[in-house]
């Protein structure tokens, strides 16, 4: 598939969705700023670890305003073991903590990731499940799907000091006490890399759940992702 | 409200922990050039090839040495041309189709890929000419030889060796000797996969 078709599709999902918010729908909006570290370990092995916070600015619905000015939701941290197993292929697993209004929620992560290089970009597939257990709330298992490619602005691959934008888009199954919900995300992002240890990404992450049961929840995340190589 | 603040501390210290103690870099880098920028002798070059379609240029920086390259696509066929910074042509890749090459020369060929791997998979053919520059010109555009100039082949594989697969560019002679091999290494992904 080329550029343009890729933008294409996503451009139009992303069409399909923005219509639906025009309904009496509800929306948070807010922050989701990270830091992954990242660390090459001997026989194709790697670690991966992962501080993502979450703070919410704005939630209510669509046709009112918004009561809400600031309010801290949640932080996670998740450590991911990966090993390499082919040309481009990694599996690995991982767990992550939340820590949620005084609430800890652990969740088991098993993943599997193709990352292809084309002519003029790179292509990620990612196959993940997970399952999370809370205290308060059944354990839900979701089976998760994401593409995303890294196209860039300069030249045919991305350098230091160069930019790029970063396309994602993932579809999440999710089961919760026999409930089943479709979540869709659509993530643009700019990013730079600043050397070969460090690169920064900036964009929005949209993520719209809950449509098949017409309740439908938008959410809007400002990320600010900071990925570093050790 | 002591949470968000517990957090941002946490990442300052993770981030100032991180910053490399051996910042030993690999530089090697391409990006566009326009073609206002190009060396005239390149240009020059290849404008006498009358390309109709589009033409990229880039710049590549490599440890050692820098280089400029045209890439496009001509009677069907992808190009790439490597000039020096000066604008004197370096070499003539042109992708090409592993079936297409002679018997003898792939056999050659996979004797040294056997030798090398335990299993392989060729992923990209390229036939490269390097000599005389008007020589060059006129075996692209009229596929005659009026003088002598270098064969090359380069050719990208995979490689899996006990423990280990990898990409590989090898440069083989037009006999099919082996004339140098490097190990391709991916850019690093953590961004695709978290």
């Amino acid at each position: 598939m080329n550029t343009n078709r890729l933008f294409l599709l996503i451009f139009s999902l992303y069409l399909s969705f923005s219509n639906a918010a025009l309904a009496q729908n509800s929306y948070l909006a807010g922050g989701l700023p990270s830091v992954n570290f990242n660390y090459k370990l001997k026989k194709a092995w790697s670690v991966n670890f992962k501080l993502e916070s979450r703070q919410l600015l704005k939630a209510g619905v669509f046709t009112d305003n918004s009561d809400i000015n600031y309010e801290y939701v949640l932080t996670d941290y998740s450590f991911i073991t990966a090993k390499k197993i082919g040309l481009n292929s990694k599996i690995s697993g991982g767990y992550l903590i939340r820590f949620r209004n005084g609430e800890v929620i652990h969740r088991l992560i098993q993943q599997y990731t193709i990352t292809q290089k084309l002519s003029r970009f790179r292509l990620s597939h990612r196959l993940v499940t997970d399952q999370t257990i809370s205290p308060v709330e059944a354990t839900e298992y979701r089976l998760r799907y994401r593409l995303a490619s890294e196209i860039p602005l300069n030249g045919e691959s991305v350098d230091p000091q160069e930019c790029y934008l970063k396309i994602s888009n993932e579809y999440l199954n999710s089961l919760k006490n026999r409930d089943y919900d479709l979540e869709v995300r659509l993530v643009p992002m700019f990013g730079y890399i600043i050397n070969e240890h460090h690169k920064i990404e900036l964009g929005l992450d949209y993520r719209v759940k809950s449509f098949l049961d017409q309740n439908t929840r938008h959410s809007f995340w400002t990320c600010l992702n900071w990925y570093i190589e050790i | 409200m002591l949470k968000p603040i517990i957090t941002g501390i946490v990442f300052g210290i993770l981030a100032i922990c991180s910053i490399p103690l051996n910042a030993q870099e690999k530089y090697e880098k391409e990006s566009r050039l326009k073609a206002k920028d190009v060396p005239s002798e390149a240009l020059g070059f290849i404008s006498s090839l009358e390309v109709p379609g589009k033409m990229r240029w880039y710049f590549e920086e490599g440890i050692e040495r820098n280089s400029v390259e045209a890439k496009f696509k001509y009677n069907n066929e992808k190009y790439s041309i490597e000039f020096d910074t000066l604008g004197n042509l370096e070499d003539i890749e042109i992708k090409i189709k592993w079936k297409h090459l002679q018997k003898t020369l792939k056999d050659s060929i996979t004797a040294q890929l056997l030798e090398d791997c335990k299993k392989f998979k060729i992923q990209k053919v390229q036939i490269q000419y390097s000599g005389d520059r008007s020589i060059l010109l006129s075996k692209i555009k009229t596929g005659e030889s009026t003088g002598n100039y270098i064969v090359r082949y380069e050719i990208v594989v995979k490689c899996s060796k006990a423990r280990d697969v990898a990409l590989f560019e090898y440069l083989f002679s037009h006999t099919g000797q082996q004339l140098s091999v490097s190990k391709i290494i991916f850019k690093n992904s953590s961004n695709l996969e978290y």
